[in-house]
């Protein structure tokens, strides 16, 4: 790791990501899905579900996706062989973007919490489970984008992550029995295990969500080491 | 004589096809070696290997000291500059930020953007944005990017192929400085005369197999045929083969005072060229 490597890769990201017109409308998604949210709700209390709908939307729209289609463009482009050819280390890079990611998706996630109303929210547990969330959904968005190795295919990737991810809780309104095995399965999905944690305060949950993050580690190294050679 | 990049039974294939052959040469710390040979030869894949792109499938490998197996490591890539098919730029972004990148990636002072910048003739465009350039103007970033922490070796794969003259002859000359301030230039080229012009020493590679390797002159005079070409104050136009039986002839033409000129035959790099990789030169 070396801070002044980071910073250049910070800066040089966050000057391409405000010229990038595709990427700077993302944030607003959960933003607008926010105000939609409050508006039909009359007022009203949403439910906790709904909450961390808004999160994942967060974490999937803006996380993910913006990651995703940062590192398929340099992937694509060939600028990240540069980067590599560069002293800069692995981490460097990866460090440098992620915390152009960061900035964006909780300034996003921030805004709008703090209009669907962000009290919930607030204690230790909660607060551990939304960084690991981030955390997972960052690196899914680094080993998808290298994956599949241009921006136009990233498309394929970004309505699955979506759903599968951002929109877990969702399942309960598809009218699915919550002893059938698809309901069994998206149970164990982070953010349902975000859910757990702020139902039950059950330290198990975190450590279900940490271990995806885990996963979702293994998979981003695995390929941004095929990126580093032409072998 | 110290070496900086040391190559032995150097083997590359990619699956079933075989792209480097049993190649060893040295290059020398301060000599600018150009590596020569038609499309498809493998100049590309040895540049990739030697910049750890690539991995050899078997042979040893050195440059700067270190081991292939070290290519990757941060010491090695601080003191290398790289310009090759896998070179590209932000194009969102100015030539400078572009450059300013590189400078704090490689730990150097900004001032140098602007040294770089007068080298490759883009001073005036610095603030454009580089979706904006042409193909040479993109090429000379790139090149600018790969020298801006004046590396102890550079390795330039094509590095002059969108230039006109112009911008050629002034790429020349900043790397003939930059060769004089103590840089190893390992470079590729199909343009002849930048390797007559450029080159302490030029290799032929031919289908993955090293040819010949020598200074160009010597390579030139190897590939000559020998023959006088003689032109009388008549104006006739003689070639004499420069065998023993022709002494006499010779003799006698210069003693009878018809000589007007007499210029030995040496081939230039582009016709040794052709004569070393077997193919013909359509006239
Ligand atoms: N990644 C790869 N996979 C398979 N074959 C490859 C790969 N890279 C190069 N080759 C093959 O290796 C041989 C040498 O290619 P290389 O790119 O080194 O040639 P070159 O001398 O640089 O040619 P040019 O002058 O056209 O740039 C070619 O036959 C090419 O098809
Ligand atoms: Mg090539």
């Amino acid at each position: 790791m070396n801070v002044q490597r980071i910073h250049a890769i910070f800066e040089k990201d966050i000057k391409d990501f405000m010229k990038n017109m595709m990427l700077i409308t993302m944030p607003f998604i959960p933003i607008v899905l926010s105000l939609m949210y409050t508006r039909f709700s009359d007022g009203g209390v949403l439910p906790i579900s709904m909450l961390y709908i808004i999160v994942g939307a967060t974490y999937s729209a803006v996380t993910s996706s913006i990651m995703m289609t940062m590192m398929a463009e340099e992937n694509e482009k060939k600028t990240l062989r540069g980067l590599v050819q560069s002293p800069a280390s692995y981490v460097d890079i990866l460090v440098g973007k992620s915390l152009v990611v960061a900035l964006v998706s909780f300034t996003s996630l921030l805004i709008s919490l703090l209009i669907v109303g962000i009290d919930p929210f607030l204690n230790l547990k909660d607060v551990i489970a939304l960084l690991l969330l981030f955390i997972f959904f960052l690196l899914l968005g680094i080993g998808i984008g290298l994956f599949s190795k241009s921006v136009a295919s990233t498309s394929a990737y970004i309505m699955p992550v979506m759903f599968l991810f951002g929109f877990t809780p969702m399942i309960e309104a598809l009218g699915i029995g919550k002893e059938s095995a698809v309901s069994q399965v998206a149970n164990v999905f982070p953010l349902m295990q975000a859910i757990h944690v702020h139902e039950n305060n059950s330290w198990v949950s975190l450590g279900i969500i940490a271990l995806w993050s885990i996963g979702a580690a293994v998979f981003a190294y695995i390929c941004f080491k095929k990126t580093t050679t032409d072998d | 004589m110290e070496n900086s990049i040391e190559v032995s039974d150097l083997h590359k294939s990619f699956g079933k096809k075989t792209a480097i052959k049993d190649v060893s040469f040295h290059v020398e710390k301060g000599e600018i070696f150009g590596l020569l040979g038609p499309s498809g030869s493998g100049k590309t894949t040895t540049i990739k290997i030697l910049t750890g792109e690539l991995t050899q499938t078997h042979g040893k490998v050195t440059a700067l000291g270190t081991d292939a197996s070290r290519f990757s490591t941060a010491d090695y890539k601080s003191k290398i500059g790289i310009l090759s098919d896998n070179s590209s730029l932000y194009e969102r972004l100015s030539i400078y930020d572009n450059l300013k990148l590189f400078c704090k990636l490689y730990n150097v002072p900004l001032k140098q953007i602007d040294v770089m910048l007068q080298e490759v003739n883009l001073h005036e465009e610095r603030q454009t944005t580089v979706s904006k350039l042409s193909k040479g103007m993109k090429q000379r970033v790139m090149l600018a990017k790969a020298l801006i922490h004046k590396p102890e070796l550079v390795f330039l794969d094509e590095p002059t192929s969108a230039l006109d003259p112009g911008n050629m002859a002034h790429i020349h000359r900043s790397l003939q400085k930059l060769n004089e301030a103590g840089t190893t230039i390992f470079l590729t080229t199909h343009n002849m005369e930048e390797a007559t012009a450029l080159c302490d020493r030029v290799a032929f590679l031919h289908k993955g197999e090293l040819q010949e390797l020598d200074c160009p002159s010597a390579l030139r005079y190897k590939y000559s045929t020998h023959a006088f070409h003689v032109e009388t104050v008549q104006g006739d136009r003689l070639v004499i083969e420069n065998v023993p039986e022709n002494a006499n002839r010779m003799k006698e033409l210069i003693g009878n005072g018809h000589v007007k000129s007499i210029h030995t035959d040496h081939p230039t790099l582009g016709q040794v060229f052709l004569k070393v990789t077997g193919e013909e030169l359509v006239s």
